[in-house]
């Protein structure tokens, strides 16, 4: 129960709203949606390592403090980092703040505010690999191999990188921050190029790395907002100077050990006001409590093996609630929605058999992604605002109809035609006939086929993590990404997966076997 | 009671049925005899609405189906017809999802809205009559051949039709579960109950129909009472029919 009580707050909390003036609706609701993701890891966005089910980061630091200043309530709203605009289009977050550089691109589809952190790009290499002194080694092939430079997908270092490197030397893209790290360390790469808040927060995790060369590549993290939101915008500028102003981002940053003299320029850009679209900002009258004093925070060694399942299990189980409550919410209904397209296509007319067909066909023939995204990032457009949750299982609900009801196809035209005909003899009607006495028995045909998709859609919820819900798999690639604990996590989600789905497996073979018994007798 | 007149029953090109006109009054018993293919299961189906027709009438009751009868529009009307109209088909189409007992019940309750207790208490009457009075709770998968017929006629009498028809109810059933599911139907016209017959058993034919009509190619060649047809033959078809099926 309390489970989902939990998730039923997260749920109020995901929830999107459409709103007019950003400002305005920021004061009027007392809170400030904010996007991130948790999957980007530290130092920026992660799970706490007190209490996995709390985000952390010196960004949450940030936006709280922002919140202090705004006189609101800031809210983390959990999402997929490459899919921040579109959220922030369709108004599900009124803010993105998740260590999104500053581009001309992106400032052309949205509002920045001036930048909040100074980064650069940091090369590290093993420790005792000689072959990686200077940038330049890494032109250098050794034996007719190419050297192998590990990058985020979609960054800025994988841009870098990809020029640097020219046809001299590899770039293999990862999805996770920390994925690269690992693979230098254990020897699959030879070098990686990390954003600077990255490479000396995780430090202490790879101790077998070191750095190489100093940064380069000097860039911005800035907070975008809608574009045209001109109140908001300002608001935010408004406490970004004072916090520089008032050494409140140096506090900050220094409890992540992420200060570096880089971020004097913050303070240049602050007092002479040069930066892309920053006018008036530095006219800061925004008051508030004084900034907590807190403990600077390390990073924790790297846990292992029982200690993982002990610290992490709770929150797993906690995120496999979500996928059990994802499943068993969409697969009734597309249970119902599936019988009635199928009886509409066996017994309907044909003004209604035809589009049916292109219903099944349509949502067959489209991957379940697709068609999540198409709800939560369309649908708002024309004026459909459905929240996260329920987008999941919406989208997982129709795109199963169309499986469902063709399995009841099959299984209606299983039953032999005398039985519709002795029910109309009877006097039923057509309905009735197919309520009372096709319908069951088709039930029983379909039962064996319907209990395995049941298991499929058990599997299928971790594709809902891409309109920000937080499942099973998902939770799993967060928190293997802030602890680098991968195998642990690995065994213990596919276990939770095993045993969800396990005894659905059995039911399954019941039934088959009881059915196979009847017909057999 | 039930009035045919000059039905006609085409498939595409083929004309199945060549206008038929039959008149049931109550109480009645006709027999349809005749070769495989002479329209005879065809013109049944027709009466009860299960197909459609491109000419003539039937007129049961008050109520008169029609060619272009629509499964939908006409939906009510049809149903009606049913109502009025037991059938017991070949292959019996019992419900293998219900017991003999919710077979039986079934329409009662959910057709006519009898009351539970009332219409199992109408079904066990029924079933002990059919001599099924112990199988109640069984399935039909777990019955013999004649024992599903007993209680698809048990499922049919239910309803207290005006009328039953029976489409060939013996043809899938060996001699022994055929002379049985006979022997019930010579009960039943004995009573009184007006029924149409499509049969092969020309005992039946003889002994417990009041009118026999030979079917051939479509057309109702010869119709009278049994010893006319089977005593003086009038049709060479007729002649030609009995003849072959006395030496099966």
């Amino acid at each position: 129960m309390k489970i989902v009580f939990r998730i039923f707050v997260g749920m109020v909390t995901v929830l999107g709203l459409a709103w007019g003036d950003g400002l305005a609706e920021v004061r009027r609701s007392g809170r400030l949606l904010y996007g991130g993701d948790q999957e980007g890891g530290g130092p920026y966005v992660y799970p706490s390592e007190k209490d996995p089910s709390q985000v952390t980061g010196f960004e949450i630091d940030l936006a709280r403090r922002i919140g202090e200043y705004l006189k609101v309530e800031p809210v983390f709203t959990q999402g997929q980092w490459d899919r921040m605009p579109e959220m922030l289009r369709t108004g599900k977050i009124q803010a993105i703040l998740n260590g999104y550089e500053f581009t001309a691109d992106r400032a052309e589809a949205m509002d920045s505010t001036i930048p909040y952190y100074v980064y650069a790009l940091q090369l590290m290499a093993r420790k005792g690999d000689p072959r990686v002194a200077v940038w330049e080694d890494l032109k250098k092939a050794t034996g007719g191999v190419k050297k192998k430079i590990g990058v985020l997908t979609g960054s800025a270092a994988e841009a870098y990188s990809r020029r640097f490197c020219g046809e001299a030397c590899e770039v293999i893209a990862y999805d996770g921050t920390t994925d690269s790290m690992r693979e230098v360390e254990t020897g699959k790469l030879d070098a990686t190029l990390q954003d600077t808040p990255v490479a000396s927060f995780y430090a202490p995790r790879f101790p077998g790395l070191r750095k190489v060369g100093v940064p380069v590549a000097r860039g911005y993290y800035v907070i975008y907002v809608k574009k045209g939101e001109a109140g908001l915008l300002q608001a935010l500028n408004e406490a970004i100077v004072l916090m520089s102003r008032n050494g409140e981002l140096e506090r900050i940053y220094r409890k992540y050990d992420i200060w570096n003299e880089e971020q004097g320029e913050l303070a240049e850009i602050v007092e002479n006001s040069r930066f892309y679209g920053y006018s008036k900002a530095f006219e800061a009258k925004l008051s508030g409590a004084a900034m907590p004093r807190e403990e600077e925070v390390k990073l924790e060694r790297r846990k292992r093996g029982w200690a993982v399942v002990r610290e992490y299990g709770g929150i797993l189980l906690q995120s496999a609630g979500m996928t059990v409550i994802l499943s068993v919410l969409s697969f009734p209904l597309a249970i119902g929605v599936g019988m009635l397209v199928a009886l509409g296509r066996l017994y309907g007319r044909a003004w209604l058999r035809v589009p049916l067909t292109w219903y099944v066909e349509f949502l067959r023939g489209t991957p379940v992604m697709l068609q999540l995204y198409f709800i939560f990032f369309f649908l708002p457009e024309v004026g459909i605002n459905i929240p996260a949750f329920w987008t999941g299982v919406l989208g997982l609900a129709v795109n199963y109809s169309a499986y469902e009801s063709e399995i009841y196809r099959a299984g209606l035209q299983a039953i032999p035609k005398g039985q519709m005909e002795a029910a109309l003899a009877l006097g039923m009607s057509r309905g009735m006939a197919l309520r009372r006495i096709v319908v069951p028995q088709a039930f029983r045909i379909v039962i064996p086929p319907v209990v395995n998709d049941f298991i499929a859609l058990f599997k299928d919820t971790s594709v809902c993590s891409v309109v920000t819900i937080v499942e099973l798999t998902k939770r799993f690639s967060v928190l293997s990404m802030s602890t680098q604990a991968t195998a642990e996590l690995m065994g213990l989600t596919a276990l939770l997966y095993l045993l969800m789905s396990y005894p659905l497996s059995v039911a399954a073979q019941k039934i088959e076997t009881k059915l196979g018994l009847e017909a057999a007798a | 009671m039930i009035r045919v007149e000059n039905l006609v029953k085409r498939h595409g090109a083929l004309e199945i049925l060549k206008g038929i006109s039959v008149d049931v009054k109550k109480g009645d018993v006709h027999s349809i005899i005749g070769p495989s293919g002479g329209g005879k299961s065809t013109f049944l189906r027709c009466v009860n609405g299960l197909e459609e027709f491109q000419g003539g009438a039937v007129q049961v009751g008050e109520l008169v189906l029609r060619p272009g009868m629509n499964a939908r529009k006409d939906a009510r009307l049809l149903q009606n017809v049913r109502r009025q109209e037991g059938f017991v088909f070949q292959q019996f189409n019992l419900f293998p999802h219900l017991t003999v007992l919710g077979n039986v019940i079934e329409a009662p309750v959910h057709v006519l809205k009898m009351k539970r207790e009332e219409a199992v208490a109408k079904a066990r009457v029924l079933l002990g009559r059919v001599g099924l009075g112990m199988k109640e709770d069984a399935y039909p998968r777990n019955l013999s051949g004649g024992q599903q017929q007993r209680v698809a006629i048990a499922r049919a009498l239910v309803m207290e039709p005006e009328a039953i028809l029976f489409d060939e109810p013996t043809s899938a059933l060996d001699p022994v579960m055929a002379g049985e599911i006979l022997s019930l139907m010579t009960d039943l016209a004995e009573d009184g109950q007006t029924m149409i017959v499509v049969t092969h058993s020309m005992g039946f034919a003889r002994n417990a129909a009041s009118q026999v009509h030979v079917f051939a190619g479509g057309y109702d060649v010869e119709y009278g009472p049994p010893e006319e047809v089977f005593g003086d033959p009038k049709h060479e078809t007729t002649r030609a029919f009995l003849k072959q099926t006395a030496k099966d």
